[in-house]
């Protein structure tokens, strides 16, 4: 009798805990933990030194230009190129579930470095949340000859 | 009572070991300092900003001075990296961007002295420009934190 009152105690403090340590698991192997940090934010560049993730879903872009499907898009012209590319970069987004805010980091390929003032003006519009890591590279050439540039993200998804 | 605890000690000590993080570095090239590949599984991610020579304040101490500027990258690299709580040794996949692709060998030599724990996937490529005037280098890295 006595030895029977002591498991069911047992049992009465252990089955609440096993069952928050296989939820816990549950959690984290289905990546539902998520965390971000910007670390060293910029807001006057508009990005930050770095951005730290833990979980989610990680989401790879493709280099995006304002090429295809308008292909004369404005040459030149750096503010349309620029809206053209994000919302292009929208769309890729959008068809996997994520939003711009979820941009962790971008390369950005531009013909002429001198664009970075105009770019990081333009920015502050589309990252509402906390800028992503960016790292400005200027090169000769595109894959079209009216490109000025090229932006290449990668996000991660709560 | 105290069998439970042990019991429920002992399966979290598994868990925890089955989601411990393991990195493979794949067909390591040691000549030049990088892997072909780098497999990982979990962790917390860090995407860094390119990495250039030039200091907090933005001065570059080291103009012309290709070794000097490397050193000063990976200088700056390694407090940002310690900011975002780890090391160079995290550090998974790194993007050189030179304004003279001549330097290669300099750079892969030097890499050597960084990393101890196995070298990260990277490119090396020569572009026009970069933001920092005079820089004639700077590294777009991406860690992942031990655990």
């Amino acid at each position: 009798m006595e030895y029977w009152s002591r498991w069911e105690r047992a049992m009465k403090t252990a089955i609440p805990l096993l069952t928050v340590f296989l939820l816990s698991l549950i959690g984290t192997s289905h990546g539902q933990e998520f965390r971000k940090e910007f670390v060293d934010p910029m807001p006057q560049d508009s990005r930050s030194a770095a951005v730290k993730v833990k979980g989610g879903t990680m989401l790879f872009l493709a280099g995006h230009t304002a090429s295809l499907p308008q292909v004369n898009v404005d040459h030149g012209n750096f503010e349309a190129q620029f809206k053209r590319v994000f919302d292009k970069i929208k769309t890729t987004l959008t068809q996997a579930g994520a939003t711009f805010d979820d941009i962790v980091t971008m390369s950005v390929f531009l013909t002429d470095l001198r664009y970075i003032p105009e770019f990081n003006k333009l920015s502050k519009e589309i990252f509402k949340k906390g800028f992503p890591a960016v790292t400005f590279v200027e090169v000769s050439h595109l894959a079209r000859p009216q490109l000025i540039m090229e932006i290449q993200p990668i996000a991660v998804i709560p | 009572m105290k069998l439970i605890n042990l019991w429920v000690l002992a399966v979290s000590i598994l868990a925890g070991s089955a989601f411990a993080q393991e990195r493979e570095m794949i067909l390591p090239v040691s000549q030049s300092a990088y892997s072909q590949g780098v497999k990982i599984k979990g962790g917390t991610l860090v995407f860094l900003s390119g990495v250039g020579p030039a200091d907090e304040k933005g001065v570059l101490a080291t103009s012309g001075d290709f070794p000097g500027q490397v050193r000063a990258t990976w200088e700056n690299m390694r407090r940002l990296l310690a900011k975002a709580g780890g090391s160079v040794d995290d550090i998974v996949t790194m993007t050189v961007y030179t304004t003279e692709r001549r330097w290669g060998e300099i750079f892969t030599d030097m890499r050597k002295e960084v990393f101890k724990t196995g070298y990260p996937s990277s490119a090396f490529m020569e572009v026009r420009k970069l933001k920092t005037p005079g820089a004639l280098l700077e590294i777009q890295a991406i860690a992942v934190l031990k655990e």
